[in-house]
């Protein structure tokens, strides 16, 4: 791309690409740092920005920071992934049927809005410290996500396409493979991407409400025992894995809708 | 096409592992003949007579492997206990007397921590800024005061001591801050005092604090804070399982009172309390006996104060 090029393309290059995004943090992160060198914010509290970037690189070769990193992960994925199952399956057996749809619509709304934290003394109750009682939070957090998606998706089926279908004899198994799935696929997808984001939330509240090990654990010790440096460097770091969840989850997206108009028209030019 | 149907089936399949969750632990034994035992304890100074206790392979000679999982706070402890995912678990006195008031079946099996029991170096104490008009307990009254969790403790005692001093117990305003957001909370103004602990309670008097209550020391000088405790099912059925965690746990709290340097360094490998912090701080005392007239008090205070519906049953509480 050459300077004097300015069509539309390449000034989208300059303004949106990863170039901007970096001056973001670094604008944030010299912000941070004025505010606690000038005292605006004692640093007992907050301590600066370099201090805390310093605090988290070393927690890289931690293998305590590897582990609790292992944990949680582990209780997101797992959660996530048993979310999606149930999600879809259920979603694909309600959206298909007129009846169950109007059935549990009330039921659906009315159970999706209570928060996944309001569950915290159910889930010490039943499970108590274990990874178990993270995976209740998250599998409640995301299954709604991802069930609404599932929904709207199966709804999406172009009744033509369904009438053809139908009347070519396609059984059930048939049209859910050929029809409903690839249909309900890019908003499968875009649940899936919400989910994930809330499902890494709770598996962080879990840990730092309910105890047990994880970043979260990590992060309640760093505050009992008053360094502040070690609390701000681990906040820092589940942002951090936040974005990596996000990327890697669009990059499975991209992948997997690679045949999808939305995908496709974002590569075509 | 064929992608999507694979993704599909593994989603599908995952929902079954669902069915793969269960609990719930019963004691166990190792290979080597060990009872495996598990306990939740908060991972703060107190609990360092356990730490060392395990490390100094106590609970090894009593045929137990020891396990220690880290809770919050007595929210997951005591609701750990019940559902069988610990056997024993550390909590404070009030914490349990609640506990029996509504009727849960637990009880101590052993003393955890007790006031240093001197006014001027104990492990609590209820700070207020430099320049605050508080002079003396009594003053507290119609002031905010942070406590950690309300109707506990910290609320218990600080009224008790309020009361002793001359001043009007029920003016107290009390706020729930977290202990390590109490100093900040102070120093902004939010509250006008604070009940802070070991590590806060140091650092917030090396940065300027000044303490106006002793609140456990005053409160008795042999107050007892908290222990670890059981089911009264297992004190029953396991006599002889609790017998030997006792004896370990006894051992433990006598060698971290009679080794604080170890009780320090021991307290590094459990918590991130740094080194400066960890020398400066002030240790409870362990004691493996507890002191009856002391917890009577505190049972009596915590009525008063509205805690408790009903004188606790010290025969049934304490081992």
């Amino acid at each position: 791309m050459t300077a004097t090029a300015l069509t539309p393309a390449a000034r989208k290059g300059v303004f949106d690409g990863p170039l901007s995004g970096v001056l973001g943090i670094l604008g944030f992160l010299a912000t941070w740092e004025v505010v606690c060198r000038t005292g605006l914010i004692d640093d007992r509290y907050i301590p600066p920005a370099s201090t805390v970037l310093v605090t988290a690189i070393e927690y890289f070769g931690n293998p305590v920071f590897w582990a609790a990193l292992g944990r949680t992960l582990s209780g997101w994925a797992l959660g996530l992934l048993i979310a999606a199952g149930a999600a879809i399956t259920v979603g694909i057996l309600i959206g298909s049927s007129d009846f169950l749809r109007k059935a549990t619509h009330s039921t659906i709304e009315f159970l999706r809005p209570i928060p996944s934290v309001a569950l915290i003394p159910l889930a010490v109750l039943v499970f108590g410290t274990s990874l178990n009682s993270t995976l209740l939070l998250v599998i409640y957090a995301s299954f709604w996500q991802i069930l609404i998606q599932v929904l709207y998706g199966v709804g999406d089926v172009d009744p033509v396409a369904d009438d053809t279908a139908r009347s070519y004899r396609l059984g059930l198994v048939a049209r859910v493979r050929y029809l409903v799935w690839p249909t309900a696929l890019p908003y499968v997808m875009t649940g899936l991407r919400l989910g994930a984001a809330v499902a890494l939330i709770l598996a962080i509240t879990a840990e730092l409400v309910i105890g047990g090990g994880g970043l979260g654990e990590l992060i309640s010790l760093a505050k009992s025992g008053g360094a502040i440096d070690k609390l701000y460097a681990l906040i820092l770091i589940t942002g951090l894995v936040g974005v990596v969840v996000n990327l890697g989850m669009r990059a499975i997206e991209r992948k997997t809708l690679h045949w999808h108009i939305s995908v496709r028209g974002e590569t075509a030019v | 096409m064929r992608r999507s149907t694979r993704t599909l089936a593994v989603l599908a399949v995952s929902a079954l592992v669902l069915a793969a969750c269960g609990g719930g632990s019963e004691t166990e034994t190792t290979a080597s003949g060990e009872t495996k035992l598990t306990v939740g304890v908060i991972p703060i100074v107190d609990t360092a007579p356990i730490w060392l206790g395990k490390e100094k392979g106590f609970f090894k000679d009593e045929g137990i492997d020891l396990e220690l999982t880290k809770t919050t706070g007595g929210a997951a402890a005591v609701p750990g206990v019940i559902n069988g995912e610990f056997d024993f678990a550390f909590g404070n006195i009030v914490s349990l007397m609640v506990a029996q008031d509504q009727g849960l079946p637990l009880e101590f099996v052993t003393n955890g921590t007790t006031t240093a029991g001197e006014s001027g170096k104990d492990f609590s104490g209820v700070v207020v800024n430099a320049d605050s008009d508080i002079k003396s307990p009594a003053d507290l009254a119609g002031e905010t005061v942070s406590v950690n969790n309300l109707k506990n403790i910290g609320d218990t005692t600080i009224r008790h001591v309020v009361e002793a001093d001359g001043g009007d117990p029920s003016k107290i305003k009390f706020a729930e801050v977290p202990f390590p957001d109490a100093p900040a909370a102070l120093e902004n103004g939010d509250v006008d005092a604070a009940w802070i602990l070991e590590p806060f309670l140091s650092t917030a008097i090396a940065n300027g604090a000044r303490v106006v209550s002793w609140n456990y020391v005053e409160t008795s000088p042999e107050l007892d804070i908290a222990g670890y405790f059981t089911k009264t099912d297992t004190v029953k059925n396991k006599a002889d399982l609790v017998k030997k965690f006792q004896t370990a746990m006894n051992k433990s709290l006598e060698y971290a009172q009679e080794h604080p340097d170890e009780v320090r360094d021991i307290v590094g490998t459990y918590t991130e309390i740094d080194e400066k912090t960890r020398a400066a701080m002030v240790l409870p005392k362990f004691t493996s006996e507890f002191s009856q007239p002391a917890v009577q008090l505190l049972g009596e205070a915590a009525v008063k104060f509205g805690t408790l519906e009903k004188q606790p049953d010290l025969d049934k509480l304490l081992p």
